[in-house]
């Protein structure tokens, strides 16, 4: 018998209509970074989640320092100093960073003696000292809303460390990241497994677990399937088992053929609705059968350039152009109308109206043209036809074909219905944000091959992604963004990921 | 201009109460539009039990006021378990239930009124006769020029109610409670992964609502209308929304923009009578607050802030 | 075992797609009847009769005596007279409501219109009825479309909440009808304002049928038309299809290019327009007079039919039939077996709690499903994998 600090037996966990973790055992040893392995949807989050009390396993136990423990929330994972910095993070925007980090253990003085009241004036010496011994620098007093987020993931680690964690889960840290970034984080996470913490690393980034991680648990839809000795093992072994069979890690790019320019972008700037300018005097144009990616951090102003492009949100001043005709001051429809297609960031809340059908939601580009529509008269007949057709030609799996509430439909069939909308409009600028969010890797495959089929087509692509492994695997030609503007514009092939990586952080050139 | 100070005052001070109800509810992250059922089914309560008292204590005794405002709580408390079970438990939409549970008020009030009184003395009116509160004056502060009327002339549960502002204000903004209770309706995620209980803090807070709302009611019932009967049910549950709003869901603001409401209500009457208008025109004066609120409302709704997390339930279970 | 069967035919006929909208509002009216039955037994009345009372008031069963001239399709026509506008008012809610809309502000969106008809046409003896009644309709609707759309453009425009705009609407409507009607139109006699000319009026009063006198209400007509227009509207036509979209997510509607603010303010528009029309059929058929300073209950009884109808246009018509029951019954009920009138409202208001509940009875429901399978699977696995299970332990 091994001597684990974490062993999960036998671990069940249903949701509707889902197994998400069928009968996982495994056991983590102190003082090691165990990884864990698998693809979107396989089950590592759900896992963690039961181990940090979020949820509570249907079936199977978990020990902690060999002994069993039922956990009903997360109060009681970090009772036994488990703790937890998730994928999306759980902040508090309008508190400041030492708020944020002692809610729920909040020290604790009385005004005027008596009345019980919340020790800020501690919490920020505490946080200020953490901060310092971890090398985690942060102003405790700052808002979480005015940090970027490679800030905020140093506050969820400090949470962490302020709660006296032992054993540490990471889901994703590495997500949106820079490469620069990325690599310091690695170097805090040694640290602590120097300082005799356990870390466990939720990810689908191998090269990482390569890095830093000591073992490496496989899971595959729901199911443990092999445990790696980290050192041992070979990249593309470690990729084949995740995804259940051979991966191609090249996909095939055809040499670029690029026509003439579609898109120009003249000196525009952007203001939110605070009157800010979130997307400062930028200029740059996308030609046919080019892909144009812009790489940021999340929150330089991205996706604001594409909601500016489209019409969602106001140009302030500079102009926009597709081919000669210049649509600054046109309606969504009308820019729509004029050539554009666009894949949103956000599928659900953006994208489709998740309480239409399927049929109603590929006819959102067309519905009011004929024959969808006559004299404001809608043919139905069309409307499934239309459906059926797309349907087949994407590859779009639903329970009821049309008729499918798309709500009931997983996130990379939602996506493969928008990404066929909007291309089936044959436009000549398609932008594309985020397209591969949340989407497991043989969506993200099918995502990636329309891209480059559509650029190869002749159209012009705007691609927009906080990913820089996809912005590096499609992109012919970058822009950085930084803080709004665009600080460099270079063909993808002159720069490594680590140059991008720096323009990410606002380096300019030396 | 005393009249004025005094008559603002007493008509500002319980729609703040009132504010401060719908403020703790929305900030912990429930959208509340049912503060008007609320305060109504509340001074109902503390009207009831009042009617039941004045015999017993004496149709003089000012004893039955405080009673029937700890009533009017407890009843308003009670009351908006409604209004949090639907939210709350049964994720209905809360806008809805906010509906629901005026008209539902609405509704049972003026029923359960001409039920009490036709078993009470068998008529079935549909008022319960209260009464106005005593006033007093503040020696000293009100003998100032100017703003001596602030201190005169005042009911005693303008004191009651001013004390309650100020703890419910340290309790949101001062202690852990209040602190997890804000974050509950910005990111209740966060407030889960940290430990704490969303749904119960979200059940406190729709009561902490109820309650206060029902206070607010009672007040009105004992100083503008002297009884209690559907005319309770004259929008200002909603004014204490629109204050609630123009507050930006601070009640330090908040307060300010109640004082506003009073003051031009209270001045807008004076006016009428200082002009020398005939009654009838009184209706066209009693509209001010209700204009007034839709041109603040005007300018004022574009710019706030409504916490992020309110109108969404929160489930735990969901992935 | 038999409970649990029984559990499990509920809980399909509650999430079923075809019948859960109908199912639910039945089981919502059944535990609404029940809840009544129950206060009425608290009070010592026989709740049979009180119902049947309810239905007797409304010419659905015959009453045990009538007055001279009157008789059971009296009170029926009677019960068409109120339930025009009550339907009329509810597809006003509906309206909005599929556009993410709540126009609670019914009640003075109904009084503006109806103020204005009979100020311009009731109190105007010289116009004729063929032309007096067409105008009165208009005038319902274009009143009450504007003030429908003034609060539609608040909100698209300065982003005002349309909940509190439409009540502090209702409350200025509601005073400055009221000043004009205690200071110009007023009947010393009844404190109301003076009766509206029989030439505009909507209803035909003293009709003779099968030997009873009969007010036939035009207003029930226009209300069904509205119905079916209504759900034509929102099945067929592309301007229902966009109003459904910003009802449902207005970032998408806006992203395929549908104008939200136009969208807005056309639905609270036409939200006005039926509200109008309900004012006028309340106002000029149903009463002849408008009492100052009082909004009429059916502005919020209006919600409770639009839930209990799964805001359905066409199943509105047979929610709005059952409130209207209730409401127009309360009277002869409350005659006959001495309950208080306000029990009507009591019911409504019950009705609509147990109708906004529905959502979470479906959820209930598919949850009771959900397990039942999970059940299965289970059985399912733990007979199929026993033997796997043992040899791990070893």
């Amino acid at each position: 018998m091994e001597d684990y600090i974490v062993e999960m037996r036998h671990i069940t966990k249903r949701f509707p209509g889902i197994i998400a973790n069928d009968d996982v055992s495994i056991g983590i040893r102190k003082g090691e970074v165990y990884a864990l392995l698998g693809e979107n949807g396989a089950g590592k989050s759900t896992l963690m989640s039961m181990l940090f009390g979020m949820y509570e396993p249907d079936h199977g136990d978990i020990l902690i320092n060999g002994e069993k423990v039922v956990f009903h929330s997360s109060n009681d994972a970090a009772a036994h100093n488990i703790g937890m910095v998730h994928q999306h993070f759980k902040l508090v925007d309008n508190y400041t960073i030492a708020e944020n980090i002692v809610l729920g253990m909040e020290p604790k003085t009385k005004i005027f003696g008596i009345l019980p009241s919340v020790d800020m004036k501690k919490a920020n010496r505490d946080i200020s000292e953490l901060s310092k011994r971890y090398g985690l620098e942060v102003n405790p007093t700052d808002l979480i809303e005015n940090v970027p987020v490679s800030v905020r993931q140093r506050v969820e680690i400090l949470k962490m460390l302020y709660r006296h964690a032992e054993i540490m889960i990471f889901d994703e840290p590495t997500a949106v990241l820079t490469p620069q970034e990325i690599e310091f984080l690695l170097d805090i996470i040694d640290g602590l497994r120097k300082d005799g913490k356990t870390i466990i690393l939720i990810t689908h980034k191998i090269e990482e677990i390569k890095k830093i991680a000591d073992r490496c648990a496989i899971l595959y839809r729901g199911k443990l399937v092999n445990v790696l000795d980290v050192k041992t093992t070979s990249v593309q072994d470690m990729a084949n088992l995740m995804v259940g069979r051979e991966v191609d890690f090249n996909p095939h790019k055809n040499e670029a053929n690029f026509r003439g320019t579609v898109l120009t972008v003249d000196h525009m700037t952007v203001k939110n609705e605070n009157k800010f300018d979130v997307v400062k005097d930028v200029s740059f144009t996308v030609r046919g059968g080019e892909i144009f990616a812009i790489a940021g951090v999340s929150g330089n102003g991205q996706t604001e350039i594409a909601d500016a492009i489209t019409g969602m949100m106001k140009i302030d001043s500079g102009t926009v152009k597709i081919e000669d005709r210049d649509i600054t001051n046109l309606t969504i429809r009308e820019r729509a109308q004029a050539g554009i297609s666009y894949i949103p960031e956000d599928r659900q809340r953006t994208g489709t109206v998740m309480d239409f059908t399927l049929r109603d939601n590929l006819a959102l580009r067309e519905y009011y043209k004929e024959p969808f529509s006559k004299n404001g008269i809608l043919n139905f007949d069309k409307f499934q036809s239309y459906a059926e057709e797309l349907i087949e030609r994407y590859d779009v799996r639903s329970g009821q074909g049309p008729k499918t509430i798309i709500r009931s439909m997983s996130g990379g069939n939602q996506q493969k219905a928008i990404v066929g909308r909007e291309i089936e409009e044959h436009s000549k600028l398609i932008i594309f944000v985020q397209p591969t969010r949340g989407l497991d890797i043989g969506a993200i495959e099918n995502i990636h091959k329309q891209i480059l089929d559509e650029r190869d087509r002749g159209a012009a692509i705007l691609l927009i992604s906080l990913e820089l492994d996809e912005v590096m695997e499609l992109a012919d030609t970058i822009g950085v963004i930084y803080n709004g503007q665009l600080l460099k514009i270079a063909p993808a092939s002159t720069m490594s990921s680590h140059d991008v990586g720096r323009y990410m952080m606002g380096v300019k050139e030396a | 201009m005393t009249k004025v100070f005094t008559d603002g005052l007493s008509f500002a001070i319980p729609l703040l109460i009132m504010a401060v109800g719908a403020i703790y509810s929305e900030k912990s992250g429930v959208t509340n539009l049912a503060i008007e059922g609320f305060q109504g089914f509340g001074a109902f309560i503390g009207a009831f039990i009042a009617i039941l008292l004045m015999p017993v204590l004496g149709n003089g005794s000012q004893a039955v006021i405080y009673i029937a405002m700890a009533a009017a709580a407890v009843g308003g408390g009670i009351y908006a378990c409604i209004h949090a079970l639907l939210c709350i438990k049964f994720k209905a939409n809360q806008v809805i239930s906010g509906v629901v549970v005026n008209i539902l008020g609405v509704a049972l009030t003026t029923f359960f009124t001409s039920a009490a009184n036709t078993a009470i003395n068998g008529t079935a009116s549909n008022k319960f006769i209260l009464g106005v509160s005593s006033r007093f004056s503040i020696p000293g502060l009100s003998a100032i020029p100017w703003v001596g009327g602030l201190f005169k002339n005042m009911y005693p549960f303008e004191i009651i109610i001013i004390v309650l502002v100020l703890f419910f204000w340290y309790l949101m903004y001062k202690t852990r409670f209040g602190m997890h209770l804000r974050a509950c309706g910005e990111n209740p995620q966060a407030v889960d992964a940290a430990g704490g209980k969303v749904n119960k803090t979200r059940w406190i807070a729709v009561i902490i609502s109820g309650a206060l709302s029902g206070i607010g009611g009672i007040c009105f019932a004992y100083s503008i209308l002297a009884n209690y009967s559907p005319s309770i049910y004259m929008g200002y549950g909603y004014l204490a929304i629109a204050a609630m709003i123009f507050g930006n869901w601070n009640i330090g603001t908040t307060a300010l923009v109640c004082l506003i409401f009073g003051f031009a209500k209270s001045g807008g009457y004076q006016l009428c009578i200082a002009m020398g208008l005939p009654s009838n025109y009184s209706d066209l004066f009693l509209m001010l607050p209700y204009i007034l609120t839709m041109i603040l409302l005007i300018f004022f709704s574009k710019k706030n802030h409504p916490p992020k997390a309110a109108g969404e339930p929160w489930d735990k279970g969901k992935r | 075992m038999n409970t649990k069967k029984k559990n499990r035919w509920l809980s399909g006929l509650l999430t079923s797609e075809k019948y859960s909208s109908f199912t639910v509002s039945v089981l919502a009216i059944v535990l609404t009847l029940v809840t009544a039955s129950v206060l009425l037994l608290i009070m010592g009345k026989n709740p049979a009769r009180a119902f049947l009372c309810f239905l007797q008031g409304c010419g659905f069963a015959p009453k045990a005596n009538y007055g001279g001239g009157s008789g059971m399709l009296s009170d029926l026509f009677d019960f068409l007279n109120y339930l025009a506008p009550m339907l009329l008012a509810s597809l006003a809610f509906i309206v909005g409501f599929k556009a993410g809309l709540f126009n609670i502000g019914i009640a003075g969106q109904m009084l503006m219109s109806g103020f204005a008809a009979t100020v311009i046409v009731g109190y105007n003896k010289s116009i004729p009825a063929g032309l007096a009644k067409p105008l009165v309709i208009i005038i319902g609707i274009i009143v009450g479309g504007l003030t429908g759309a003034l609060i539609g453009y608040l909100k698209y425009k300065f982003n005002i909440h349309e909940v509190v705009s439409t009540i502090m609407v209702n409350y200025i409507i509601s005073y400055t009808t009221g000043f004009f009607i205690n200071n110009k139109y007023v009947d010393m006699l009844t404190r109301t304002s003076r009766v509206c000319s029989p030439a505009s009026r909507l209803t035909w009063t003293g009709v003779q049928i099968g030997g009873v006198g009969c007010k036939v209400p035009l207003g029930i007509v226009i209300a069904i038309v509205m119905a079916f227009v209504v759900r034509f509207i929102f099945d067929k036509t592309a301007f229902g299809f966009e109003l459904k979209a910003v009802g449902l997510n207005k970032n998408c509607a806006q992203y395929i290019g549908v104008g939200v603010g136009k969208s807005i303010v056309a639905s609270m528009a036409l939200s006005g327009v039926l509200a109008g029309l309900a004012g006028v059929t309340y106002y000029l058929g149903y009463s002849n007079t408008i009492i100052p300073k009082t909004l009429a209950g059916m502005g919020y009884d209006s919600i409770a039919v639009a839930l209990l109808g799964n805001s359905s246009p066409v199943g509105s018509i047979f929610a709005a039939i059952i409130v209207t029951i209730f409401q127009q019954g309360a009277n002869y009920m409350s005659s006959t077996i001495g309950v208080a009138k306000e029990i009507a409202s009591l019911i409504t208001g019950i009705l609509l709690l147990y109708a906004s509940c529905g959502g979470h009875m479906k959820e209930l429901a598919a949850g009771i499903l959900q397990k039942d399978l999970y059940r299965e699977i289970e059985a399912k696995q733990a007979s199929e994998g026993s033997g796997s299970g043992k040899e791990e332990k070893r």
